[in-house]
């Protein structure tokens, strides 16, 4: 403990330094950016900036580069709250509630809760960081193709818990989702699947067109086709903050966000945008009024926000106490490393002491940064709902069609946004909820890719999901939770889905 | 922000077109060039591609801009180049994957992206053979025992890759053949996941580019066993070479080459296969392959259109020997 503290001491010294604390600055400054421009997630603002860092030495370029990853994190809520368009992937779940809180005149308490979530979230998980880092990026290495697969399979049972209503209409949904999620070249045979001859449909449905069509676009086209245009927003200077009440509502999710996505945060896979999905599911399953999510339950924001940015610190992990990565993030920082002569690896923390203890330093710093740097800016970006929705939505557009493109440059992108914004408001107007359908997206590849790749260790026998240890246990507790489920169900006759379906029939009538 | 500026020189790029053509005489070059990496950015061919963009636009004394024009494990960018003006202001930095693509296209009849002869090879880059490293605590010591004990049990030693039908696929099944062993192939979404389901002991082995795993030899984690190359990786002194154990066969390297499409004129060829070779002399540019511990292996002209036709053979017997995976009865 005692040595810790010493290097932490190093650490800060590295990271206090007027050099790295600028770029510290400049990379959250970035990272919220790209956050808030709908599309433009941490990947592709890291991609743009990456180039710009080989001028750099080392420390200053990762340090850059990890705010730019956990800055978006921060910046990605807001376009959620505000507009119910996805600033990055990871922000999904939060325009569901977020949104609802806006549209009640909650937007600041919501992007209050928002930042303070992330912020609580960011500086705990990087203490877990500092202090885990190597027994769990061994662990982590444990979790083979056969481990992931059960866990994926449990972030599946996930998807029933996803929204209210029909549970029919919300497994319909995630079918779908689950569909588009095979289109590509086949992992394991190299055949197209579905591609229809078009080379760009190669690498599947990209998350953030589908996203960003199913959220942005959609809800562009649902308020335009309503017969009489929203009210403009007019929030007041004193409902900026959260009440007593919603801080107290958020004290448990955050904690609970916290942890999930710190664990989720190092698998390897999309962790980042996974582990809000399964914070939403577990807030809900443990709210005891579950109908309030989807129409604005403070939890629904203050869990998956806060497990999204611990996940950050989770894929930290591996890549620096091992040199592996733990997704297309860490791989492109890994990159950077190596650009400038640092050899990733299992000796890094030992090599480039200065460089390790400078990074978990900074991350510190930098979620004190990015809180003093987003709160002032609620009130500011709370003032775009007073702009009047004749130029707000064009501008919305605009911006959506540029993020997409700007991922890959690729115009395809740019039609499969489109696509999915008019399949999105055909599926709103039917009452569907869209977020099963881009977490089934999401799941399929790699669901497929863990289980194919199971069979190939195992040359076919299923018996490799049931002799591994931590597999069956995995799997054990997933049918754990379903006969729990099937269970609760059968004995109530009613549980709150059941409820809520009534209560919307009542709202009807 | 460089991404930013590059887009711009492809727009300015675009807008010239045109006009170029009717100024036919005017001397080359004389407005941006653009080198298209078809991976994203932090894999080995945009790695290779900004110090080559950085130091060919000294030694031209003319922009050369990056743009990372990705997807499916490469096609869409090199489709992009082979379908562009052959006027040498779009370039593209390939990697083996140009070979193995139209080739995988037909095994499995599908119409190709492009094929190899419509790309003019202009200058080879770096080219560093892969080396077969293995868990420490494996029972294999050497390359010998690991070919014997793949012979005693065909099919049950297992390794990862970076995809079906990659680099690091591909060179796995030249020496299974080359060795007439036969190996479990679990193939994984890159060359990091492949590293790491080796160091978890999810596979046995795995044939991997020698910068990625040296600090892992060294530490002690990992073993190498043999290499693919004709001599040793200068890292690994006390390393053979599958050559030198017997097995000719095993010969492959993950190399980085730049490329113009087909009918660029031998002037304008001429003037950017100088400005290479001027440019990989460069100290900077020295430096910068130093620090990603990727040796130059400069070949151009009749060397690399001989060491190219040489690969590709290899490439195209690989995807060939591998053949379309069918589903099994």
């Amino acid at each position: 403990m005692a040595e810790t503290l010493q290097n932490l001491a190093l650490g800060f010294g590295v990271a206090l330094a007027p050099g790295v604390l600028l770029y510290a600055f400049v990379g959250c400054l970035v990272g919220t950016l790209v956050g808030v421009l709908p599309g433009v997630g941490p990947l592709a603002g890291i991609s743009l900036l990456l180039p710009a860092t080989f001028g750099l030495d080392a420390t200053r370029a990762i340090v850059l580069l990890a705010g730019i990853y956990y800055g978006a994190m921060y910046g990605g809520s807001t376009t959620s709250i505000l507009m119910r368009i996805p600033g990055e992937a990871a922000s999904v779940m939060t325009c569901i509630d977020g949104y609802e809180m806006a549209r009640r005149g909650r937007a600041g308490a919501a992007l209050a809760i928002a930042a303070v979530g992330s912020f609580v979230a960011g500086t705990l998980s990087v203490v877990a960081l500092m202090l885990l880092a190597p027994p769990l990026a061994n662990f982590a290495l444990r979790l083979g193709p056969p481990e992931n697969f059960a866990l994926l399979l449990l972030g599946l049972l996930v998807l029933a818990y996803m929204s209210g209503g029909s549970m029919l209409k919300s497994l319909a949904m995630a079918s779908l989702g689950l569909m588009l999620g095979m289109v590509g070249i086949d992992p394991m045979s190299g055949y197209f699947r579905f591609a229809f001859g078009v080379v760009e449909l190669g690498d599947g449905i990209g998350v953030v067109p589908l996203a960003v069509g199913l959220f942005g676009i959609a809800e562009v086209l649902v308020t335009a086709g309503k017969p009489t245009p929203p009210l403009v927003q007019q929030p007041r200077l004193r409902e900026l903050l959260p009440s007593r009440e919603e801080w107290r509502q958020s004290v448990g999710p955050i904690g609970r966000g916290t942890l999930l996505g710190f664990l989720i945060g190092i698998i390897p896979g999309s962790a980042h945008i996974i582990s809000s999905f399964v914070s939403y599911a577990v807030e809900r399953r443990l709210s005891r009024r579950p109908e309030e999510f989807g129409r604005g339950a403070v939890a629904g924001v203050a869990g998956p926000e806060s497990a999204n940015n611990a996940a950050t610190s989770g894929a930290f992990v591996p890549m620096l106490a091992l040199g592996v990565p733990s997704g297309p993030i860490p791989a492109v920082m890994l990159a950077a490393l190596m650009v400038h002569g640092v050899s990733p690896g299992p000796l890094l923390i030992q090599q480039a002491p200065a460089l390790f203890w400078g990074f978990i330093a900074s991350m510190y710093v930098g979620n004190l940064m990015l809180l003093i740097l987003n709160l002032p800016l609620v009130g500011l970006f709370v003032n775009v709902l007073r702009v009047p929705y004749g130029f707000l939505y064009p501008a919305i557009v605009v911006f959506c069609v540029l993020g997409v493109y700007a991922v890959n440059g690729s115009m395809v992108d740019v039609w499969i946004a489109v696509t999915m914004g008019v399949l999105g408001w055909l599926l709103r107007m039917l009452q569907f909820e869209t977020a099963p359908i881009v977490l089934g997206a999401i799941l399929a590849p790699l669901l497929e890719m863990s289980l194919r790749q199971s069979l190939a260790m195992s040359d076919g026998h299923y018996g490799i999901f049931v002799t591994r240890p931590l597999t069956a246990t995995l799997l054990a507790v997933g049918v754990l939770l379903l006969l729990l489920g099937l269970r609760a169900s059968i004995a109530r006759g009613l549980d709150w889905r059941g409820r809520l379906a009534l209560a919307e029939k009542g709202d009807q009538s | 922000m460089s991404r930013f500026a590059s887009i711009v020189l492809v727009l300015a790029a675009c807008l010239a077109g045109p006009a170029g053509g009717a100024l036919a005489q005017e001397p080359f070059p004389s407005r941006p060039i653009t080198l298209v990496a078809p991976f994203p950015p932090g894999g080995v061919a945009d790695l290779t591609a900004r110090p080559v963009a950085a130091a060919l636009e000294r030694t031209l004394k003319n922009p050369v801009g990056v743009v990372n024009k990705t997807g499916a494990a490469g096609a869409v960018g090199m489709q992009f180049v082979a379908t562009s003006k052959p006027d040498g202001y779009t370039l593209l930095l390939a990697l083996s994957s140009i070979s193995i693509i139209p080739e995988a296209d037909k095994l499995f009849g599908r119409p190709p992206a492009f094929t190899v002869d419509q790309f003019a090879p202009i200058a080879l880059i770096s080219a560093d053979p892969t080396i077969l490293v293995v868990r420490t605590e494996s029972p294999w010591k050497t390359a010998k025992e690991f070919i014997e004990d793949a012979s005693k049990k065909p099919g049950q030693i297992s390794y990862s890759s970076s995809g079906i039908y990659g680099t690091l696929h591909m060179a796995m099944e030249l020496l299974s053949h080359a060795a007439g062993i036969k190996l479990r192939h679990v193939p994984h979404s890159g060359a990091g996941p492949a590293l790491t389901a080796l160091l978890g002991g999810h596979v046995d082995a795995l044939a991997s580019g020698p910068a990625v795993v040296l600090p892992h030899i060294k530490s002690g984690k990992l073993r190498a066993l043999a290499g693919w190359g004709e001599s040793r990786v200068a890292a690994l002194p006390e390393v053979p070479t599958f050559k030198e154990l017997g097995y000719p066969g095993a010969e492959f390297y993950i190399w980085a080459g730049v490329f113009a499409p087909k009918g660029t004129p031998e002037p304008v060829l001429a003037r950017l296969r100088e400005g290479l070779r001027a440019a990989v002399a460069d100290p900077e540019f020295k430096a910068a392959m130093d620090k990603l511990e990727t040796p130059i292996a400069f070949k151009q002209g009749e060397d690399f259109a001989r060491f190219f036709a040489a690969d590709a053979k290899r490439l195209s017997d690989g995807v060939r020997m591998v053949g379309k995976i069918e589903e099994k009865k």
